[in-house]
């Protein structure tokens, strides 16, 4: 096909799912329209944290945040100290975080720190 | 096929300087952590964050009030940054290949044209939903109950698609992954697989359609696979892969994550965690109380609506009771609209408290095949939860 055809033959099947989408009801499930060109695009939002401050912040915002936001331990209640040594081991040893040994136990501080056993007052 | 990727947007942001750690305000902070936060995510209604990369959003109850939830309030899930951000329905291909005589690469208008559309309801439940009910607390998205959705899928069956694709005597799994990618190379990716037989049991759907509408990006779009009656870590969102094996699979998510004790009521303690484990699939028995919600006041002398909603993992809902007095006595509820027993069950049931006092609500199901919910229960990745629930209310 040349390639001026071709042209016309994407625009009119453009127009038509441009055409089909107007005609969608709307459904209570509000129904979204088909976006006017093939491409359904999205962009995520940011939803930037104040990260809490403590001991190694620096070792734990550039080896952490790297693969997820903060909110992932931010969301998590305390924990002993154990339980955020095997949390950071996981994401060595199954995630493949590139974390050596020292800084590890640098980032197991800082989150004993912030979300540690909840000491009695 | 045309697919950006949100997590190496997000990575290069962080690694070009670009995303920006704000200046530290800690009582902001401990403010913000002990309250719901709602956020408004593309093609989303308000819902509850989580976490923000990769987004983890959960559905607020008061949508659990109606058989279907909206498309915009359907809770969101993803495991790794790499989330799909764009698709384009022109040129997206599902490749079927591996141990079968015909490997496939469908359009969306050939998986739409070529194969038999069906349609089921079903629930959508994340194995984590209300792990943050789980006592000792485990580390993991910390869920309420809102990790679960209830919708009308239309799409074809996986089995169709095999057939089509010819699967070779001796196959024995199927391998599945979608478009979502890891954000560094050595991260194992999302993938799953099922048993060939559960492949093939025809009521596995590849869906293009949930609520008569295209499903949302942050949902799966274009496509995605449905297991009913099973645990949604299965649902591979945005499928893109079918594979055919015929030698299980090493695979990260079925071997070392989502997996349970070997038992019945999926049951260890942390003093003796269970020696052997085995990958989770059907949803328990469970039921939840959507109103009242904790804390609210009731007037004694007066009426009021308890109301909830109940599953099973596919035999459907025989029965859901409830006790206002702390289990010494049950009721039975009344059953809302039967959708089929891969779907929820609504459920209510009128409540008039005579004196005041401090009342323990508790609601619990039986489903058709007999199964009940269990008095007690923990595991130590708060999986699977179908303790039977309660609610404390005052009655002023």
């Amino acid at each position: 096909m040349k390639r001026r055809e071709s042209m016309f033959v994407l625009l009119i099947a453009l127009a038509l799912v441009a055409s089909a989408a107007s005609q969608q009801p709307d459904t209570p499930s509000k129904a979204r329209k088909v976006s006017k060109s093939a491409v359904e695009e999205i962009t995520l939002p940011n939803y930037p944290l104040d990260v809490p401050p403590g001991p190694n912040l620096a070792a734990f915002q550039q080896h952490c945040l790297l693969c997820h936001s903060a909110r992932y331990v931010t969301m998590q209640p305390h924990f002993s100290q154990t339980v955020w040594e095997k949390e950071v081991k996981k994401m060595v040893d199954a995630y493949g975080a590139p974390i050596t040994p020292e800084e590890q136990k640098q980032i197991v501080e800082y989150l004993v720190a912030i979300k540690g056993p909840v000491e009695s007052k | 096929m045309l697919a950006s990727l949100g997590g190496y947007a997000a990575a290069s942001r962080f690694l070009g300087g670009r995303y920006v750690i704000p200046d530290l305000v800690p009582d902001v902070w401990a403010e913000s952590a002990s309250a719901a936060e709602l956020v408004r995510y593309p093609q989303k209604a308000e819902l509850i964050l989580l976490t923000d990369r990769p987004p983890q959003l959960e559905t607020p109850l008061r949508y659990f009030t109606t058989d279907l939830t909206p498309n915009d309030a359907f809770f969101v899930r993803w495991h790794l940054s790499g989330v799909p951000t764009s698709v384009d329905t022109g040129t997206f291909r599902l490749a079927v290949d591996g141990h079968v005589h015909n490997p496939l690469s469908l359009s969306l208008q050939k998986l739409r044209t070529k194969f038999e559309p069906v349609s089921l309801v079903a629930l959508c439940q994340c194995a984590g939903n209300s792990r943050s009910f789980f006592e000792p607390r485990v580390p993991g998205g910390q869920w309420g109950n809102g990790a679960m959705s209830n919708a009308r899928w239309k799409g074809v069956r996986l089995k169709d698609v095999l057939d089509a694709a010819g699967v070779k005597p001796g196959a024995v799994e199927v391998g599945l992954r979608g478009l979502d990618t890891a954000p560094l190379p050595q991260m194992p990716r999302y993938e799953k697989s099922l048993s060939i037989e559960r492949a093939r049991d025809t009521e596995v759907l590849l869906a293009y359609e949930m609520n008569d509408a295209p499903l949302p990006m942050l949902n799966g779009f274009p496509i995605r696979l449905v297991v009913p009656g099973w645990y949604s870590t299965y649902w591979v969102k945005s499928l893109s892969s079918i594979t055919v094996l015929d030698q299980p699979p090493k695979i990260f998510f079925m071997d070392t994550a989502y997996r349970i004790p070997d038992n019945a009521g999926a049951e260890e303690t942390p003093q003796q965690l269970a020696a052997k484990t085995v990958p989770i699939s059907r949803m328990a028995v469970r039921s939840i109380f959507v109103k009242p919600s904790p804390g609210e006041q009731f007037v004694a002398g007066k009426s009021y609506t308890l109301q909830g909603v109940a599953n099973d993992g596919g035999s459907g809902i025989r029965k859901v009771e409830v006790s206002t007095d702390d289990g010494k006595t049950w009721r039975d509820a009344t059953l809302g609209t039967d959708l089929g027993k891969y779907s929820w069950r609504l459920w209510r049931i009128e409540w008039a408290p005579v004196a005041k006092g401090n009342y323990r609500l508790q609601v619990r199901a039986t489903s058709n095949d007999g199964q009940h919910q269990a008095t007690s229960q923990w595991n130590r990745s708060g999986y699977q939860r179908d303790v039977i629930e309660h609610v404390d209310v005052v009655v002023a």
